[in-house]
């Protein structure tokens, strides 16, 4: 055992030695897929974990070294707060679901009541990640809940959704707003109705396992504070407080 | 002595490092618990999509891929190593790349995408598409086997068959395909068990649908974030299967009526 351990510690410091040591310290930061285009504009150093918001939450109870967690729910940062592996989440910013269909629009996709069409390959993503819940809640809403029989892949995050709609691989698709945007000629956007829209919070914490929580903390305070907040914004993210009507 | 501590020290290293992960799985499936969390519907389902995709996959390399083996084997022609590189690429492809070729090819909008929709059809998120991804990545492993195998055939044993008077479909099927019959068992074993491993070229191609497209790796990578026990009781399923595979080959190789062959098999073309 003794000799397996000295093994794990030779390759650790092969590994650190070959990736060259560095003296300010830069935090890992796990953030939701939907998330990739602005958090690098945020902290440009930082290092990103991008990925479905459930399977990072898996990673981090399995011990993964995460300073920060930004999910695109607030469900899984308080789950992990509740279970002490992240500090109490705050919402730092929210989102809206669009349609999508690819700009060619084989199946002739024009709104939301169109999926009902049999033969419609619909791709959306599994219940577990973020926003596939609130994509079945859209179709709930809607009492559209028929056509989940469309479906016929469930992604594991929304990035998946959205490439197989813009290779026209899939005939629609339910994303953030916000991926649409980072796609655009190759995706059609179609608006979903407002009464449909569910309340995309997102939620941020501090992993409590973190071995420096100081960077961990000055990320958190840079996405809450005005220029991050003004990054996130101009990617089509929503003001974390909703305003009032 | 020729060898010393430290060599025996590093043999253990390398044996606990390759051991550790598969042990690590079952100490932590509790055996108890394993049968009920089998009987959980996405595991069935998965099991039935990977059983069914990955039999109807090798059904297609056998029937293709043996005479695709048996020209590479017994022709020598300008290119043939060209051919044979072609063949074995997939073997050595990173699957994310498998998966972005077979979109590429047979995709919606890929090469061939509008021959299939002139034709009227669409393998978008179908088991087809499960069982072309699973064909591809598995199939270099028995041709290149196969190959081997076929190369291990006595010359002499074929010329004879023909001077006896048997045509060359008969040979092929009365002299060479027994005498090489142990090598293509192992090539498709081999072949088995990289299919029902297949992950990363299915979920880019085929999607992920439980009952549908999800097969056992891909239901793993779904359960993990939902269900980590669930997750961990089909790794011991697959590492069991996987097993079971290894273990056939094993039998199978020591087997032999013909011995040419077996030696031969580990050796690649030349």
């Amino acid at each position: 055992m003794r000799v397996v351990v000295a093994a794990l510690l030779l390759s650790g410091l092969l590994v650190s030695g070959a990736a060259g040591q560095s003296t300010t310290y830069h935090p890992t930061v796990y953030a939701a897929a939907s998330l990739t285009d602005a958090f690098p504009k945020i902290a440009p150093r930082a290092r990103f974990s991008f990925a479905g918001s459930d399977t990072l939450a898996a990673q981090i109870r399995q011990g993964a070294p995460a300073g920060v967690f930004a999910s695109a729910n607030t469900r899984l940062p308080l789950g992990l707060y509740r279970d002490h592996f992240c500090s109490k989440p705050v919402v730092f910013t929210r989102n809206a679901l669009v349609l999508i269909v690819p700009a060619s629009n084989p199946a002739r996709i024009h709104g939301v009541y169109d999926l009902r069409r049999s033969g419609i390959k619909l791709v959306i993503a599994a219940q577990s990640v973020p926003v596939g819940a609130y994509t079945r809640q859209v179709l709930k809403n809607l009492k559209l809940s028929g056509v989940l029989r469309n479906v016929v892949s469930q992604e594991s995050d929304v990035r998946e959704v959205l490439a197989k709609v813009a290779l026209g691989q899939a005939d629609a698709g339910f994303v953030y707003s916000t991926d649409s945007r980072t796609v655009a000629g190759k995706v059609k956007t179609i608006r979903l109705p407002a009464r449909a829209q569910p309340n995309v919070q997102y939620g941020i914490c501090v992993v409590s396992a973190s071995g420096h929580k100081a960077a961990a903390h000055a990320f958190v305070k840079n996405v809450l504070g005005a220029r991050g907040q003004r990054i996130l914004r101009r990617y089509g993210f929503l003001p974390r407080v909703e305003p009032k009507h | 002595m020729l060898v010393g501590g430290p060599f025996f020290g590093a043999a253990a290293v390398a044996l606990a490092f390759l051991a550790l992960p598969v042990v690590a799985i079952f100490t932590r499936v509790p055996p108890g618990r394993l049968a009920r969390l089998l009987s959980n519907p996405v595991v069935t389902d998965a099991l039935v999509v990977s059983f069914k995709t990955t039999a109807i996959a090798q059904a297609l390399i056998l029937l293709f891929g043996t005479p695709l083996a048996y020209l590479l084997a017994s022709r020598r022609f300008p290119g043939r190593t060209l051919l044979v590189t072609v063949v074995e690429l997939p073997l050595v492809l990173p699957p994310a790349v498998a998966g972005l070729g077979l979109l590429a090819a047979f995709g919606r909008f890929g090469l061939l995408g509008s021959t299939d929709r002139a034709l009227g059809i669409d393998v978008a998120f179908t088991q087809t598409a499960v069982v072309l991804a699973v064909a591809f990545v598995a199939s270099p492993l028995y041709i290149r086997t196969a190959i081997a195998a076929f190369e291990g055939v006595d010359a002499d044993l074929v010329a004879a068959s023909r001077t006896l008077g048997a045509g060359s479909t008969r040979t092929f099927f009365r002299v060479v395909l027994p005498l090489a019959r142990n090598g293509l068992a192992a090539g498709e074993a081999l072949a088995f068990a990289r299919g029902l491993g297949e992950f990363g070229a299915t979920i880019m191609f085929a999607g992920s649908l439980q009952g549908v497209t999800q097969t056992l790796p891909l239901a793993i990578y779904a359960a993990f974030s939902l269900d980590f026990d669930v997750a961990l009781a089909m790794g011991a399923l697959l590492v069991v299967v996987s097993a079971v595979l290894l273990v056939t080959l094993r039998l199978i190789l020591s087997w032999q009526p013909s011995r040419r062959t077996s030696r031969s098999l580990v050796a690649p073309s030349s």
